[in-house]
Parts: C-alpha cells; structure tokens; sequence
C-alpha cells in the first residue's frame, strides 16, 4: 500500500510501555536498561528456565548478554538459542514448559533499533493486563535478587527449536507432494535471524530448486527491514531469471513474509494473507481472525469456504487472543504479512506462510500469479500523520457526520464500514502518529475516501 | 553497626549478590570501567567458580561490549592468571576485570579491575573510575561499534609455562606436596600441572564448587589448623598449602603437621628473594610481623611500611624501580614478586617455598624454626565511627614513648636491640569490615598484657 505521508512525524529513541522497550541502541537503549527489563521479567515469571534469542543486528549479542544477566540476577535458568526467528523462539518456550521466552529483535525497525518481544509460558504474548503487571514490577524496580544459592546458569540449545519449527510447520501441508514438484524458488532472507533455517526449510526439507540472496547471518540487512514492495526489487529480478515459481522475502526475524509471483510481481500482502487462509481452509473449515485494517478480500475468501471472519484491534497480541477465543483455524493482518496458524503456534510465522503457500500450488496445480489474480480486486490505499495529542476525537466524530449511512466500529479508533468499501482512522501502537486507510472496489472510491479523510486530518 | 552488604571503593565493587549488589551495580560498574579505559585493546575478564559469577559475567560482558570494547573470556581462572594474561599479549589488552570475590563466603561476589599490563590501578586512576560509575555518564558505542566476545582457553597452559621457566617443574618432580584448594580455582590450575608436567601434588578439597565451599575460604592459621595440618603426616607430605578461591593468596602446613602463621609466608620470601638481591627494599603494611625488620637487616636490605589494603601498595610499588624491590606483601599470605610482574599469587609463592626448602636443603619446619620466635596477638572490635578520633587522640598521648606513625590508624613501635628484638602495636578502622582492628607483636613470648591493655581501651570507644 503506497503511504502518503503527511505533517511532522517524531521518532521515538526509545519507548517504554506496554509492549515492551524499544530504541535507538547507546545512547537509548542501554545494557542496563536492558538487564534491568530482563530482570523485571525475570520477576514476574518466577523463577525458572526462561528461553532467549535474538536476531542477526550487531547489537544482538551484546544485549543478551544484558538480558542474561537480568534474567539470572531474578533467580532464572537461562536457556540460550542464539540467533533465531521470533516465531521459532516462541514455539519452543512453548514446547519446552519454559516459564517464559524473550526475542531480542526490532523486527522491521531499521539496523540502529532493537528491541525486547516478551512472550509468557505458552510462547505467547502476554495480555494487555499482564503486561500492564511487568511494566509495574519495572517501574518500581521490585525485582527478585537472587542469592548466590539462588543462581542458575546458562546453557545452549541451537537444534531443538528448529527442529520443533520444522516439524509444526509439515503438519500443515503435504511435503512429499511439495518435493515431488521440485519448485524453483527464489528467497530475500534480508541476512537475517531465518536466514539458514530457511535455506534448510526450503532446499533440504521441502526439495525446492533454491535460488537465495541475502542468507548470511552475519552481514549487516542489505535493504531496508521491512519486506515492502518498493524494496524488493533485487528478489523480483532473481525470480525472473531464474525463472523461479515464486519468490520469498522475510523480515530480520522472520515473523514478516512478502511473496512475488513468478512474473516478478510483488503480491499485495492482504493478498497473500488471502491465499493463506484459502488454503488453509481448504483443509480445515473454521473461523478467522484477522484485524480491522485489512482486506475485505478475506471475507471473500471465508465466505467461499462459509467461514465466519472475526476483526480485532491491530496488533498481533489482539488477533491472537481473539483466535484463541473463538478456536480459529487461521488468522493474521494483512498489513504486516503477518500468517497466523494455531496448528504451528499462535504467531506470525513466515514459514507457516511459505509452507502454505507451496502447498496450495502443489495442491491446485496453479501459478502464483493466477492464484493471485483469481481474487476478488480490490483497491486499498493507506497514510499516515504526525500525532497531535486530542486530535483523534474531533477527527473521528467528523468522520463520522461525513459518512452517516455507515457502520461504525470504534474497537480500535474509528472504522466505517460503507457498502462498496471502508475506511479506518487510529493511532499507532508503536509509534506517534495516526494511521488512516481505505479500501473499495474501486481504485477512484478508495482514493475518494481516503482523500476524505486527509481533508478532516489537515484541518 | 552491621555489616554492610555492598562496598564501593578504590579497590572496586564488592557486595553480598542480591543483598547488596544487584545486576545493575555490576553493570554500572563494567560500562564506567569501559569508559574509563583510555587505550584501546580488548578487555579480559575472568572469575571464580562462585554460583553468582555467571550473572555478573553477563553483565560485564554487556557493559563493555555496549562501549566499545572487545571481550576476551579467559573462562573459570585464579585472578593472577588473568592479570598475566593481560600482561603478555603481544596485540596490548586494554586491561581486565576479575569477578570473584577471593578470601570472602559464597554469598560475595565482587569485581576487580586492571589496568593495560595487569596492574593494580593506582589511587589516582581508581578515583577516575569511581567518579565516572558514580556520574552514571558511560560512553556507549553507537550500533554498528559495538563490541565483540571471544575465549581465550590456553590462558592457564601459558601460565604454568611461565612458573615452569623460572621454577622448573621437573626439579620438584619427585616432591609430594598435600594441597587445599578449598573447592577454589587453584585446583583447575594444579590438576592441569598435574598432567602435564608429571608432578604428584596430592589435592584435596578440589572439587570446584558454585554454592558450598569445603570450608571457608580463608588463609588463616586456624583455618590450616582445621583443615590441612591434620593430613600432612598421614600422608607423608613434605609440606601443606592451602588456598583461597581465587589462589591470590596461601597458608601452609609443615611436614610435622603443624600450621605455619600466616606471617611467615610473607618473612621466608623475604629472606629468600633479598639473598638473591641483597640491599633491596622490601613493601609491606603497618600490620605485618616485625620479623621483617631483621631480615632486612640481616640482607642490608630496608622495609618499607604502608597503610594496609592492596591499593597503598600499588601506589607504593609505581614509585620505585621494580629492580630496586625484592618483595611486597602482606602478613595474610598475599605475596607479589618481581619475577611475576608484581601480582599476588599464591601459586608462584608456593612454588617458590618449595624452591627454597630445595636449594637450602631443608624441611619446610626447619626454614620456619631458623628464624626468631615472633607472636602476635591479633583482635577486633566493633566501630563506633564518631569516636574514632578520640580514640587515637588518647592512644597517642598513652604510648607516646615508642615511635608512632599515623599513615593509618596508629602504629607504635619499640624497636629494641638486636638482642631483644622488636614490640610495636597497630590499631585501625578496617576498610571491608564495621570493626577496629587491634595487632600486636613482640619477639618471644606473646605480648599479652600490652594487647589486653589496648583491648580495654578501645572498648572503651565502642560504645
């Protein structure tokens, strides 16, 4: 989705809050600051083991040993498994009965950002009152120090959890008839945390002809984090010559997937979501979960199958708990390329999203790009603005008198749902600004509505 | 008053783990530490086997990677074998740190810090480190200068080469020695001597333990007692030694099985170094045994006495040219030697008793008994800070026949004759411990009435 951005946008060096912390690392996001986060949820899981990870930024290393010391300062049994996805780290803390797992990783920010994912014992996020708990025990700095009887160690673990990965994932799909198709496929690991798991995956465990760049951990990201269309540039072209089926991208911790066609085309990441949850639900009818920034495509696709389709504030940990509430078959937010699958974990995982994807090829005997092209169109156009603290209410109750003949959905900000498409007003949960997107069958509706809603913004 | 569970001074960071000192005292320290370093090179650090040492390891290795600097992890090792680490890097080590918390219980932990060549850091640059942790203004490296961990596993196989060339091994081959490494590091370093250099040192308490130590990790004279002398004759060992947990300082017993004071470490070594190299100066503190005095005589060689704690003589040691020093040391069995670049080691120093019964033909009982006879009564009393002052106030006009000095506390000598030998007392506020500490020494019997006199009269200021 194209931004247009507008006003003056603040960058946040370092935040502190419900999610997490997050920031700028030296000056920002120190390794005291760091330990004593690590300590505090040390804290508040008790102690016990707790697994830790991170992904390929150079700031990584230092910054689990910050979390190490935290963790065993409160009493914790650390289990390191080094560079890693963040879904694979959240899998295993939940396959292994740990107490709780970290990720150190800023996902999409770019290189000078890291980050604390905090994820409880089941390898899922924490709830909004839970987390609201650990910012307390932070805060108050009321950790537990334990004494040298106390203390626990480190150890390493770098194979159980890829194999645990693994394993989730074939459960999903048929592998023998993946192998049997021999796909040529091409992949932008961005070097990072995925970047050999899915070499594995891909060449070794599904037999793909594989065609990958950037897949060395220990390079700096050679594009920007986030897998956007604009930046893919060098995959679409490595799909074209090599005349691959299909292209993969993945985020620097491969949580994030974008996929391109076999032209090289770059697929709208509602879009992939879309296919997910075909295939998905071509196996197993049930409901899904997805959050209300994304496509009415999904609707679509649920209504074929006569699945209902459930939306949720945006945030992955929202999507998640709606899942696990109604017993979702599948999930996600098209936003983000973030797949959800509660068979795999109840996680955004791009390799949830490749396995699926390859399956449904091998399945429907199609291209990506027919598959692709086989649903329902429609034109979505997003942007975002500077926040200015009291703005939104105004905005919103504008909004709102402007367009009186739609439904209203105030879960997360304002979203009016109109017969031929929709349109959404809310601020970002991690950064300050306000985000507003628009959909339509359309490509003059959506950019109407959207139009619409920078006007009232502007004022 | 209570014993407090943290201590922050020029001697660095040490504190009772989760009581006292926390994972952010330990942190601070470490990125203050990385601020401070002025030369570049990489930061080694090594520790004890004490359970809290993993935490503060990871601490410290955040911290410094966090400024800058590269990590070299010498793993589980005495602290002298970091401090010559550091020391013998062709590429120069910025300096080091030491987690472990050498003589206390298994609650302590602390950090040691070292400067480029495994120096002790002088007052001078202690009090920069200090003023920067206390600052809390660390130079952290921006992302992409971040530092970088690596191990270093040879440290203690280089080490032993070097004790190798000036000791040599081979000669002590056939020596069996009984050793107490009090579940300490001084058994990883002695059973790697074992095997590689063929020697038979018969180790006990060696298994190296986290949480519960064998026995209490002290050098004293009681604790050899206890521990070690009983076993010496039984199994027919030419001498004892007995090491804290960082084998930084030794206590020993002879073939008799009789424990030695924990003076005389510091006295044999003396005679020993200064007949290699007679007029040459020897370093100690106002707390250790007069018999010094004599032996620097006996060599033409002089005393020089500092205010107790590692840091007076450090500072004490940089203003004099290392071939002019034979030896400094303290009375509590912490010996540094010029040959060893000036580092407490209890290892070297018990490689060099063994020398010297060697070359001189004797019993390890024979060397001890070749000297006067010194006794020393040693004491404490809690601290009531505010009457400190009259306390020395009093003392000083009391014994205002003998020669005083005042560089700490206060201590008072009697020189004597040759003949009837020396009596001195010292009194001082002890720097690790809320207690005034009470010595006294003369030659021959001990001098109890002079100690129970002093006794009384400090406890007269404690409240």
């Amino acid at each position: 989705m194209p931004d247009e951005s507008g006003g003056h946008v603040r960058h946040h060096s370092l935040k502190i809050g419900v999610s997490g912390i997050r920031g700028v690392v030296g000056e920002f996001l120190t390794p005291a600051l760091t330990a004593a986060f690590a300590q505090a949820f040390g804290t508040y899981v008790g102690a016990g083991r707790v697994i830790v990870g991170r992904d390929t930024r150079s700031s990584g290393e230092m910054l689990q040993h910050a979390v190490h010391c935290g963790l065993l300062a409160a009493g914790c049994e650390v289990i390191d498994v080094g560079v890693l996805p963040t879904p694979t780290i959240q899998i295993f803390t939940g396959a292994s009965g740990a107490r709780g797992g970290l990720a150190i990783t800023a996902s999409h920010n770019p290189p000078e950002y890291n980050a604390l994912k905090l994820f409880g014992p089941h390898g899922l996020f924490f709830n909004h009152y839970e987390r609201a708990e650990l910012l307390d025990i932070y805060h108050q700095s009321s950790f537990r120090h334990a004494g040298n009887d106390e203390m626990h160690s480190v150890s390493r673990d770098l194979d159980t959890p890829k194999r645990t990965h693994i394993l989730r994932v074939l459960k999903l799909i048929d592998a023998e008839a993946i192998r049997a198709r021999r796909f040529r496929v091409a992949l932008d690991g961005v070097n990072g945390a995925g970047s050999e798991l899915s070499v594995h995956f891909l060449r070794d465990v599904l037999g793909c002809e594989l065609h990958a760049i950037s897949v060395d951990p220990t390079k700096p990201f050679p594009r920007e984090a986030e897998p956007r269309a604009e930046v893919l540039g060098e995959l679409s072209a490595l799909v074209r010559d090599k005349k691959c089926d299909i292209g993969f991208a993945q985020d620097p911790d491969g949580d994030r997937l974008a996929v391109a066609a076999e032209t090289g085309f770059v697929i709208d990441n509602d879009d992939v979501l879309a296919l997910a949850v075909d295939a998905a639900l071509a196996r197993k009818r049930g409901p899904v979960v997805v959050n209300l920034t994304t496509s009415a495509v999904i609707d679509d696709v649920a209504a074929r199958h006569g699945a209902a389709v459930h939306r949720t504030p945006v945030g992955e940990a929202n999507v998640v708990e709606v899942m696990t509430a109604v017993g979702a078959v599948i999930g996600g937010e098209g936003s983000n390329g973030g797949i959800i699958h509660p068979g795999v974990q109840l996680c955004r995982d791009s390799y949830t999203g490749m396995g699926l994807l390859l399956d449904r090829m091998q399945s429907t005997n199609q291209r990506m790009s027919e598959m692709a092209g086989a649903l329902p169109k429609y034109h979505r156009r997003a942007g975002k603005v500077g926040f200015e603290h009291g703005r939104l209410g105004a905005v919103m109750q504008a909004l709102e008198k402007a367009f009186p003949e739609a439904g209203v959905d105030r879960q997360d900000g304002l979203k009016l749902n109109l017969a031929d498409g929709w349109l959404h007003v809310r601020s970002s949960n991690t950064e300050p600004i306000l985000r507003y997107a628009a959909e339509a069958r359309s490509a003059a509706r959506a950019a109407g509505l959207l139009a619409a809603a920078a006007e009232l913004l502007r004022r | 008053m209570m014993t407090q569970p943290l201590r922050i001074s020029h001697v660095g960071l040490r504190g009772e783990v989760g009581r006292g000192m926390t994972a952010a005292h330990v942190m601070d320290f470490a990125a203050a530490f990385g601020t401070f370093l002025a030369e570049p090179g990489p930061v080694l650090i090594g520790r004890d086997p004490r359970a809290s040492g993993e935490m503060l390891r990871e601490g410290v290795i955040a911290s410094l990677l966090a400024c800058g600097r590269d990590v070299v992890d010498l793993g589980v090792v005495s602290t002298p074998v970091i401090q010559h680490a550091i020391a013998r890097r062709t590429r120069r080590a910025a300096g080091g740190i030491s987690i472990g918390a050498s003589h206390n219980t298994a609650e302590w932990n602390a950090l040691r810090f070292f400067g480029a060549g495994g120096t002790y850091l002088s007052t001078g640059e202690a009090s920069e480190l200090l003023d920067i942790y206390h600052l809390r203004k660390f130079s952290y490296a921006p992302w992409d200068r971040i530092g970088k961990l690596s191990f270093q596993e040879d440290a203690i196989d280089r080490y032993l080469d070097e004790l190798n060339i000036v000791f040599r091994f081979d000669s002590i081959r056939n020596s069996r020695v009984i050793v107490d490494c009090t579940s300490g590091t001084s058994s990883i370093i002695l059973k790697r001597l074992n095997d590689r250099f063929g020697l038979r040192m018969l180790l006990i308490n060696e298994h190296v333990e986290g949480m519960r130590f064998a026995h209490e990790p002290s050098t004293s004279k009681r604790v050899v007692a206890l521990q070690l002398a009983p076993l010496v004759v039984p199994v027919g060992a030419s001498a004892g030694f007995l090491f804290d947990l960082d084998a930084d300082r030794v206590a020993m017993a002879t073939e008799q099985g009789e424990p030695v004071s924990e003076e005389m470490m510091m006295a044999l070594l003396a005679d020993d170094l200064l007949a290699r190299g007679p007029g040459k100066l020897i370093i100690t503190n106002l707390s250790t045994t007069a018999l010094l005095e004599d032996i620097a005589r006996k060599h033409g060689g002089r005393v020089l006495r500092v205010p107790v704690g590692r840091q007076a003589a450090t500072d004490a040691l940089v203003t004099y040219p290392p071939e002019e020093i034979a030896i400094a040391g303290e009375g509590t069995g912490a010996v540094m030697m010029p040959q060893f670049r000036f580092v407490y080691d209890g290892i070297a120093a018990m490689f060099a008793i063994l020398r010297m019964m060697r070359e001189r033909g004797k019993k390890l009982s024979e060397l001890v008994a070749a000297y006067p006879r010194y006794e020393i009564c040693k004491g404490e009393v809690p601290l009531v800070s505010q009457k400190i002052p009259a306390l020395f106030h009093e003392l000083r006009h009391r014994y205002a026949d003998g020669m005083q000095n005042t560089s700490d506390g206060l201590r008072v000598d009697w020189p004597g004759t040759p003949e009837t030998g020396a009596r001195w007392f010292h009194i001082r506020v002890s720097q690790t411990e809320p207690v005034v500490r009470v010595y006294c020494e003369q030659r021959g019997e001990p001098p109890q009435a002079l100690f129970e006199e002093l006794l009384d009269l400090v406890k007269q200021y404690a409240g």
